[in-house]
């Protein structure tokens, strides 16, 4: 929908002639009106995108609204976790099949839409073009990506006699060993996805592939007359990324045998391969310290990543981490290197999870942190800088700081830092903990009032924050507010966690509270009973059931609680003997011997050591003629 | 008699179990048991299919509740929306119904209503909001000439006025066709024009001449660009001028047919009076002529002449039907 808005200017006389024949005129006439001249002040002029960045400043997040990628529709947002991964990852399915079908019928999408120009939007190519033997084949072919392809044009050039430049060699080398030597997944094909296994990181390395023996990239590499220092970084970045990390280091002494010099990526490649090579922490410190002379050596200079990827091995290394991870950040001032968030959060995990000490005076390094950080905007240099503020929340929850936890949010808060927070399971990790401690540290209404915030836009509870939810609702007795709490577990899709609900019923069937909450109550325990019923592989288990039972019976909806009494029945489930005589108490209010008599038949049934005072209380209670006697 | 009792209760529980009428998210088989991390992390993504039930269907996924019931009562609407977008009901906190009422019906409700997602909406530009676009964008302006503070000195020092209207929407292209439109407003009184050149200034433009506020308005959209409609603008405005001032030959054949009002002398009317006066005064005192100058000079048949003009060049209303009644009246002498 176009929104015009106004442009209406005052001409200044450019062009018309007679408009200044006429405005001498009337400046003749009327001038004695005004003695002030009329300065029209210049015309300001700006960035194309000024207006649009300008307007956009007035506006605020919105609490309730769910992640923009989505349709803003109550049937198709997403409620639950799983839904919210679903939905972004079939939309990012279907817009690589649009990619795809674009790329692959050029021919059908020639018209441009698009002012300015947009080449996203067009076909691009991804087919071969050139099919002879030759060098701008081979060049077309790395460009595209196409691993297995390049490699046999390079094969096919050797093998013709055709020299290949050094340039397009080392373009070859590195993209072989970028993809280990197998060709990347094309868009538009199904890949399989990377799954997320809660024991760590280290798992993700089996889904890479491994570093063959006498691979292509080496056996060109091998083939090459001259081998300059490029040629051996790339195979050494290669090596390291795709896990051979001893023949990466074997490599590393061939160019030191040569003469060449390394450059810095080479070092920061070896760096992180020296915890996989040597195995005792003092090994590992003795090999990094060379590696690092060695640098110093040949004169190259250090960047933020040597020494991410220092600190990175150094984590592996235990005791010795916390001694020399100070060293570390004095080198990196002295060399003007400002440290970046992955650097803070090695270094809170060597401080916090790696040393065997580590309580509450370890977190005046975290209010150092976060004091130093405090208003700076980040952008994002290194691939683990998203990991920061997940381990900074987590430090602030073991502590139960919250203080540090309100500083570290306001840090996410500053500008653009959101963006580092990383894909959504960091994020979610990073809200859930935030989330877990403020429901563990404050006050009631405060943490519903970030409830409301931040829960679903940002964070979709597991089943333990909402335990830690309804904790705090206990510890400040507002368990009024269970029934809603019931609806947005309900929405989360927790609604089959067992143990989840037993606490909710539990929680409401504790104490007795006022009429109308009682009544919520008891709507709730309906809704909680139809849950289960719809769920037939669910078991229930007794003490649900005796719960919702009594809350059934203190809102006094009789008909329903014998429907629970029965339901104990079928699920050959035992209630238990208070049950049975607070039954029998609303059953004296509804004055209904009948029940009485049939109760007392059912607990009979279920031979309940309390049948004999049943048994007496309702003789002595009820008005019961011959036969029921 | 308990064991009726008891298959009353069978009955009853088992429409209590089948029952419908909650309906919940899907996926439910594949979850595991509370974990400390996000569980949801370790799922498939593809929901398990089959084993819920007699039918081996999902329940169908039922409608969340809209998220005006989480909206907080003094939210920030401008957030909520910041640009034109379309009608959503469910990020609206407002009971508004449209639409044709069904026989003995009301209008139908916001939920799922296209008749209010077809119309344009203003909703992202509340008084708040458009308070919030001006403060940003003050920067971008400059200070208005401080001696130009009346309307009057602005129209007499500037009179042409350019209009021209800038369009944001989003979408692949940031062009408008509607965006070469130029309208140019002048006073007419403010343009050098002697009687002759109003009147054929008036006659060439037409439509084009608001008569009470006596603004001439010419719109310019034939040109693919707005400069290009801009400079053609200005040059209809000197043509129209140079042309409005130049006398041709053959404007001295103006009938009175072309005459845009209407004038007394030398018309029907007055040779209707004066015929009629000659033959009331039927005693002829004199030449024909001289009596028509004299009966010309009398004062009731001036008020004829004013009435008739009136009543000709002005709309009819009470006031000149009356006046001109009483001229008559003067003149017949009845």
């Amino acid at each position: 929908m176009a929104a015009p808005c106004r442009h209406v200017g005052h001409h200044i006389q450019k062009n018309g002639r007679f408009l200044r024949i006429n405005i001498n005129q009337l400046f003749a006439c009327s001038f004695s009106e005004s003695k002030e001249a009329i300065v029209i002040p210049r015309k300001k002029s700006w960035n194309k995108e000024a207006v649009l960045e300008a307007l956009a400043s007035t506006v605020q997040r919105d609490p309730t609204a769910y992640p923009y990628q989505f349709q803003d529709d109550s049937y198709l947002s997403p409620r639950t976790s799983i839904e919210f991964k679903l939905f972004s990852l079939s939309q990012e399915s279907g817009r690589a099949a649009a990619k795809y079908f674009v790329n692959s019928n050029p021919k059908l999408f020639t018209k441009d839409f698009a002012e300015p120009h947009i080449p996203y939007l067009m076909p691009e190519s991804v087919a071969l073009r050139l099919e002879e033997v030759s060098q701008e084949a081979l060049e077309e072919r790395i460009s595209l990506r196409k691993v297995s392809a390049a490699v046999e044009m390079y094969d096919q050039l050797l093998q013709s006699g055709t020299a290949v430049s050094m340039e397009t060699t080392h373009k070859l080398l590195d993209l072989i060993c970028l993809y280990c030597d197998r060709d990347p997944v094309q868009e538009g094909t199904p890949q399989t996805e990377d799954r997320r296994k809660p024991m760590g990181r280290q798992a993700m390395d089996f889904l890479k592939c491994t570093w063959k023996e006498n691979n292509n990239a080496e056996r060109i590499f091998n083939l090459l007359p001259e081998r300059d220092a490029r040629c051996y970084s790339a195979l050494i970045r290669g090596m390291v990324k795709h896990g051979a990390y001893a023949k990466a280091f074997n490599l590393y002494e061939d160019l030191l045998n040569n003469r060449l010099s390394a450059d810095v990526h080479i070092f920061n490649a070896l760096i992180s391969a020296v915890p996989d090579v040597r195995k005792k922490n003092n090994e590992r410190w003795d090999l990094i310290a060379e590696l690092l002379n060695q640098m110093n050596e040949q004169k190259v200079r250090p960047n933020l990543l040597t020494f991410n990827s220092v600190l990175k091995a150094l984590r592996q290394c235990s005791f010795l981490a916390k001694t020399f991870s100070p060293q570390i950040l004095n080198e990196m001032k002295a060399l003007g290197i400002a440290p970046s968030l992955a650097t803070y959060e090695h270094i809170l995990t060597v401080f916090f999870y790696k040393s065997a000490s580590s309580g509450p005076s370890n977190m005046a390094i975290l209010q150092d942190v976060l004091m130093e950080l405090e208003g700076t905007s980040f952008t994002c240099q290194d691939p683990n800088d998203v990991l920061f503020f997940a381990t900074a929340m987590k430090l602030c929850l073991d502590n139960k700081d919250l203080e540090l936890g309100y500083k570290v949010h306001s840090l996410v808060e500053v500008g653009e830092n959101w963006r580092l927070l990383g894909d959504s399971y960091q994020q979610a990790l990073y809200y859930g903990r935030f989330f877990n401690l403020l429901c563990l540290m404050e006050h009631i209404d405060v943490v519903l009032k970030w409830y409301s915030r931040i829960v679903p836009s940002l964070l979709y509870p597991n089943p333990q924050g909402m335990k830690n939810l309804l904790q705090a609702l206990d510890t400040d007795s507002r368990l009024d507010l269970l029934p809603t709490i019931w609806k947005d577990i309900k929405s989360l899709g927790h609604d089959n966690k067992v143990d989840l609900v037993e606490e909710l019923l539990s929680l409401m069937a504790r104490d007795e509270h006022s009429a109308e909450v009682q009544e919520s109550f008891a709507a709730c325990a309906l809704d909680v009973k139809s849950v289960f019923g719809e769920r037939p592989k669910k078991e229930w288990s007794t003490s649900s059931l005796s719960h919702i039972s009594i809350l059934l019976l203190r809102a006094n909806k009789l008909q329903k609680a014998w429907d629970m009494l029965q339901l104990f029945k079928d699920k050959n489930r035992v209630p238990s003997g208070a049950l049975l005589s607070s039954f029998l108490t609303a059953c004296r209010c509804s004055a209904s011997p009948q029940r009485a008599v049939e109760l007392v038949q059912l607990s009979a049934a279920f031979s309940l050591p309390t049948t004999p005072e049943l048994a007496k209380r309702t003789l002595a209670e009820f008005e019961l003629n011959d036969k029921q006697r | 008699m308990a064991s009726f009792g008891s298959k009353v209760f069978l009955s009853l529980g088992r429409t209590n179990v089948s029952g419908v009428g909650f309906k919940k998210t899907g996926n439910r088989a594949t979850y595991a048991t509370a974990l400390t991390v996000n569980s949801s992390s370790t799922n498939k993504d593809l929901p398990a299919r089959g084993g819920k039930g007699s039918t081996g269907r999902r329940p169908k996924r039922g409608p969340g509740e809209p998220r005006t019931e989480k909206m907080a009562l003094d939210q920030d609407w401008t957030s909520v929306y910041p640009a034109a977008t379309p009608f959503r009901a469910n990020a609206v906190p407002l009971p508004l119904r449209m639409g044709y009422p069904v026989k003995r019906g009301i209008p139908p409700e916001k939920k799922g209503n296209l008749e209010l997602i077809k119309i344009p909406n203003f909703l992202h530009l509340t008084p708040a909001a458009i308070r919030k676009h001006c403060e940003a964008l003050k920067p971008f302006c400059t200070e208005w000439p401080s001696a130009l503070d009346t309307d009057a000195k602005c129209d007499e020092l500037f009179p042409v006025k350019i209009q021209s209207t800038d369009y944001v929407s989003a979408g692949p292209s940031i062009r408008n066709p509607s965006a070469r439109v130029v309208h140019m407003k002048v006073k007419l009184s403010s343009l050098n024009l002697d009687d002759h050149a109003r009147k054929k200034m008036l006659k060439l433009v037409g439509d084009r001449y608001c008569k009470d506020s006596d603004i001439l308005t010419i719109k310019t959209e034939s040109c693919p660009l707005r400069q290009q409609n801009y400079d053609y603008a200005m040059y209809l405005l000197t043509v129209l001028y140079h042309e409005s001032w130049k006398i041709e030959p053959w404007e001295a054949e103006k009938t009175r047919a072309d005459m845009e009002e209407y004038s007394w002398e030398d018309s029907t009317s007055q040779k209707n009076i004066l015929d009629t006066l000659l033959r009331i005064n039927a005693t002829g005192e004199g030449e024909e002529a001289e009596v028509r100058e004299q009966l010309l000079g009398r004062e009731e048949v001036l008020e004829y002449k004013d009435s008739v003009e009136t009543l000709k060049n002005e709309e009819p209303s009470e006031s000149n039907m009356l006046r001109y009644k009483e001229a008559v009246r003067k003149v017949l002498k009845v």
